[in-house]
């Protein structure tokens, strides 16, 4: 009887020199500690270092894209389907937010809390019809949810206002602009802290295992008896209601909405950036990401103003972090450190140990003294 | 509502359709031969439609005389994009990542565009521009009609040369079983990069039939490319006949949409046949097994 | 145990395909196969390159949806239901070209293994002791345990196939489907999967393994059924198989 004709690969019994435990220097746990504390300390202080409100401002903005981002790698980040039409949900957010207010007269938070329950609903159908089919199909769906949208809210005037916009009552009327401005920003900070909870409680259980798994090999995962459809489904809509959470606040802040700049292609390609630039696999990779893409993208509507010049720069930073690093910036930093301590062959998957550190590093610079973000790569 | 009205929006949704039918075989070409999804294909659409306008203004030309410029001009920008972009990416991620990649081009040439020509909208001046035909009752502007004319053409010449030519072989072959393709001598990665180049050329023939009648600025692609993706997902990805049947369907039902509900709500119509779709055919209405494997 | 296991053979099968059917545009890969593999035991399924094996494995197992016929899984019907449920159900898989997830470390590779569904168990730490014990009991038990920390791409292919076959394991499952096992690994790492796989069968798990290689499917197998042309043409005993002339037929094409 003929014994095996299929041509397996290439049989290569070279055993790999396995570290016996993660190899974590005795005084990086205390490292990681100290950073994560004086970055806290330093995302907490900024309100009172900032020299005016403008900056103040900007750094709501950055809060606001830090927590759009995280949100997003709820979903692109555990289980690399990658979503370029997660302003959706943003817009969404922001009019459902709005709308709840003007319409129905709901307190405003309770209104936001309402309209991202309203957008948790709306994502079900709309993540069943775009996790149907694997890859190709969902990037197409993400982007024409954000177009249709954009129709709609454009089209539907009676209800959306339309082009000339709608204005959010202020939930704080009695509030100074600094103040206003203040207060923002610790309820992003807060809402981001609890983005970043939610995520790292995912990441270390049984269920981000899974969803991490899916990125990995879906068909894989699948015959180990994750429930694929599900969970996907779930980090979906969890992503969506961040985003959405985000999108409210951000209404409830800013005071005025337009479905252009609500529902723009361009925010949903900001939060990939962002969280692709830092760092998909990191709990804090977009939040890093948003501090280094925000930044600049303030710097330049500051210097630039409003020209087109940022849709230039944005593309190209992009294709660069898609083609040299699309592991982000703190994979490539660790990989840094990992070589020098004579790890080369194997990289640990431990939880990072520098990101706290790279963090830190980058908030110190928050204050815009960026030349140039369109050719930044890896340091 | 007239049965002139009605004949006469038929007859512009199916010159409509002929435009999309074109402009998708370009985006099928791409994700059958690589699984890409190319979505700068709408930009550099748009990009090719600012050419025949900038090339009319400048030497007063008529604008289908700049497709002998732009025609291989996107041919070899595509093959560039296929070898040197591309390829690059890890094919594991490859479908996810060229999203990134394309989007990424499609950000630039957009910002391109407003940068050298700001956001003002544009038209060609033409002398023919209201000329109209009378076919049946239905008045039918000559530029649509020239439109479509060019993307039938160019439809017909590119099927042709997929069934008929060494090279169309070459590329079928590929696109159906790469490896096997590899095993017999074709050389995959330089047919791979043709067929990004045949592509992108679909796209200046599309723009320059676009910027006969249409009002062009730099962020008009967002509107086509939504609704080519449809398209191209309705049609089975991957399937050129099943995107031109799918082209041809939408793009009357857009246009006899309009009647009752103008343009803007009849754009919708895309965007539910896709989804509708996916919930319950999501290997589309005439496409191959190519869909469900990615 | 063992006595209850015999009984158990008895009385029903581990799985069964009744008139199972799949073509894929014009070829049929698996026409109208009706096949029995017995609880408790080694099963083989053999055939030439081409007679539907892997096609068939598939669909068992839910990763293809045949056209017609039913998967039935000790007497309950387990037809066109997602791969994950019939995983949870009690059957696991291996695949032809070894499958792990690349850039997780051997240790994550084996947490990914979901046997139960409850929120509860899903949210808690991934890393909790008992599963970590219980992870690292499989690895030691395939022989890998000391590249707990490496991340899988890193392995050689004869350690990858370890690290797949102790995922699977990781499951609980009670019936493990193993398409081509012997297939790109040398003679050593053969004779350690067929050694584990004899001793996991009299620690009662029921095995339904493709493989190519002879020597190691006569020596392991209690029971074979031999595929041609999408069904199967013999079933029984190896010594019986090895002599049956339509398998001879089969195999040479005479």
């Amino acid at each position: 009887m003929p014994s095996a004709s299929n041509p397996g690969p290439v049989i290569t019994e070279t055993i790999v020199v396995a570290p016996s435990a993660p190899v974590r220097p005795s005084w990086s746990k205390w490292v990681r500690i100290t950073l994560l504390v004086v970055g806290a300390a330093l995302v907490l202080a900024f309100p009172t270092i900032a020299p005016n409100p403008y900056i103040l401002s900007a750094g709501v903005v950055i809060l606001n894209y830090a927590v759009l981002s995280t949100g997003w790698n709820f979903m692109g980040g555990f289980t690399g389907y990658i979503s370029l039409g997660h302003a959706a949900y943003f817009g969404l957010g922001a009019y459902g937010t709005a709308l709840l207010i003007r319409n129905f007269a709901l307190p405003s938070f309770l209104a936001w809390f309402v309209a991202a329950l309203l957008v948790a609903i709306i994502a079900i159908p709309v993540g069943i019809a775009a996790l149907r089919v694997r890859g190709a199909s969902f990037v197409i769906v993400s982007i024409a949810f954000v177009l249709i949208l954009l129709l709609v809210f454009q089209s539907w005037r009676d209800v959306t206002g339309g082009s000339e916009g709608l204005t959010v009552p202020r939930p704080f009327p009695d509030l100074l602009r600094p103040e206003h401005h203040r207060v923002f920003y610790y309820l992003f900070a807060a809402l981001l802290a609890v983005a970043l909870a939610v995520w790292w409680i995912i990441d270390r259980s049984k269920f981000g295992t899974a969803l991490k798994s899916i990125r990995e090999d879906e068909d894989k995962s699948q015959s180990l008896g994750v429930p694929t459809t599900q969970y996907k489904l779930i980090a979906y809509v969890l992503s969506a209601v961040f985003v959405s959470f985000g999108g409210g606040l951000y209404a409830l802040w800013f005071g005025d909405l337009d479905p252009i700049f609500q529902f723009s292609i361009l925010i949903g390609s900001y939060m990939v950036l962002m969280a692709l630039l830092g760092g998909v696999r990191n709990l804090f990779g977009p939040l890093l990401g948003a501090v280094v893409v925000g930044s600049a993208l303030e710097y330049f509507k500051l210097e630039f103003g409003d020209t087109q010049f940022h849709l230039i720069a944005t593309g190209i930073l992009l294709g660069v972090v898609v083609l040299f690093m699309p592991d982000g910036i703190i994979p490539a930093v660790k990989a840094l450190f990992t070589r020098s301590s004579n790890q080369a062959s194997i990289r640990e998957v431990t939880a990072g140990e520098l990101l706290e550190e790279n963090r830190a590093r980058s908030a110190e610079t928050v204050p815009p003294r960026r030349p140039d973000a369109s050719g930044e790569e890896t340091p | 509502m007239s049965a002139s009205l009605l004949l006469q929006a038929v007859i512009l949704g199916v010159l409509l359709g002929g435009l999309y039918a074109l402009l998708a075989a370009g985006l099928t070409l791409y994700f059958g031969i690589m699984r890409v999804v190319m979505i700068a294909h709408a930009a550099f659409l748009v990009l090719a439609a600012y050419l025949a306008w900038w090339i009319n203004r400048e030497m007063g030309i008529d604008p289908l005389l700049s497709l002998v410029v732009t025609v291989p001009l996107f041919f070899v920008i595509g093959v560039l994009i296929q070898r040197l972009l591309v390829s690059r990416l890890k094919p594991l991620t490859l479908t996810m990542m060229s999203v990134l990649l394309t989007f990424a081009v499609a950000l630039v040439i957009e910002g391109g565009l407003g940068f050298l020509f700001t956001g003002t909208q544009r038209r060609i001046p033409l002398s023919y521009a209201s000329d109209s035909l009378n076919l049946f009752g239905a008045q039918v502007p000559v530029v649509k009609l020239i439109a479509f004319g060019l993307a039938a053409l160019s439809l017909a010449l590119l099927f042709l040369l997929l069934k008929y030519t060494r090279f169309g072989q070459a590329l079928r072959a590929t696109i159906q079983h790469p490896e096997a393709a590899r095993l017999v001598g074709i050389n995959t990665d330089r047919v791979a990069g043709y067929g990004f180049g045949l592509g992108l050329a679909t796209a200046a023939i599309g723009g320059t039939a676009l910027s006969l009648d249409a009002t062009i600025y730099p962020s008009l692609h967002w509107h086509w490319i939504g609704p080519l993706m449809a398209i191209i997902v309705v049609g089975g990805l991957g399937s050129i006949p099943g995107a031109a049947i799918a082209a041809l369907v939408l793009g009357v039902a857009q246009s006899l949409l309009q009647l009752p509900m103008g343009p803007t709500w009849a754009q919708t119509v895309f965007y539910i046949a896709l989804f509708l779709t996916l919930m319950f055919r999501p290997q589309g209405f005439f496409g191959g097994r190519l869909a469900k494997r990615f | 145990m063992n006595a209850q296991r015999d009984h158990g053979a008895t009385a029903v099968d581990n799985l069964r395909t009744v008139d199972m059917t799949k073509t894929f545009g014009g070829v049929t890969a698996v026409d109208g196969a009706s096949v029995q593999f017995q609880e408790g035991k080694v099963n083989g399924l053999i055939g030439p390159n081409g007679s539907g094996k892997t096609t068939f494995f598939n669909c068992v197992t839910g990763m293809i949806k045949p056209d017609s016929g039913s998967v039935l899984y000790r007497d309950k019907t387990i037809t066109r239901q997602s791969p994950d449920r019939i995983a949870r159900a009690g059957i696991g898989r291996s695949f032809q070209l070894c499958r792990v997830f690349p850039r997780m470390t051997v240790m994550e590779n084996l947490l990914v293994a979901v046997r139960h569904t409850s929120i509860g168990r899903q949210l808690r730490s991934a890393r909790d002791e008992e599963e970590l014990e219980r992870a690292r009991g499989w690895l030691r038990r395939v022989g890998i345990d000391h590249l707990e920390h490496a991340e899988a791409r890193n392995l050689s292919y004869g350690q990858q196939k370890l690290l797949e076959l102790a995922g699977v394991l990781m499951g609980e499952p009670d019936t493990i489907m193993l398409d081509e096992p012997a297939g790109g690994v040398n003679p050593a790492l053969i004779g350690r999967i067929s050694t584990l796989v004899r001793e996991l069968n009299a620690e009662g798990k029921t095995f339904i393994i493709v493989e190519h290689n002879m020597e190691m499917v006569m020596s392991l197998c209690d029971h074979v059924v031999v595929f041609d042309r999408g069904r199967p043409i013999a079933e029984g005993a190896p010594e019986i198989i090895q002599r049956d002339p339509r398998v001879l037929e089969a195999y040479l094409g005479v």
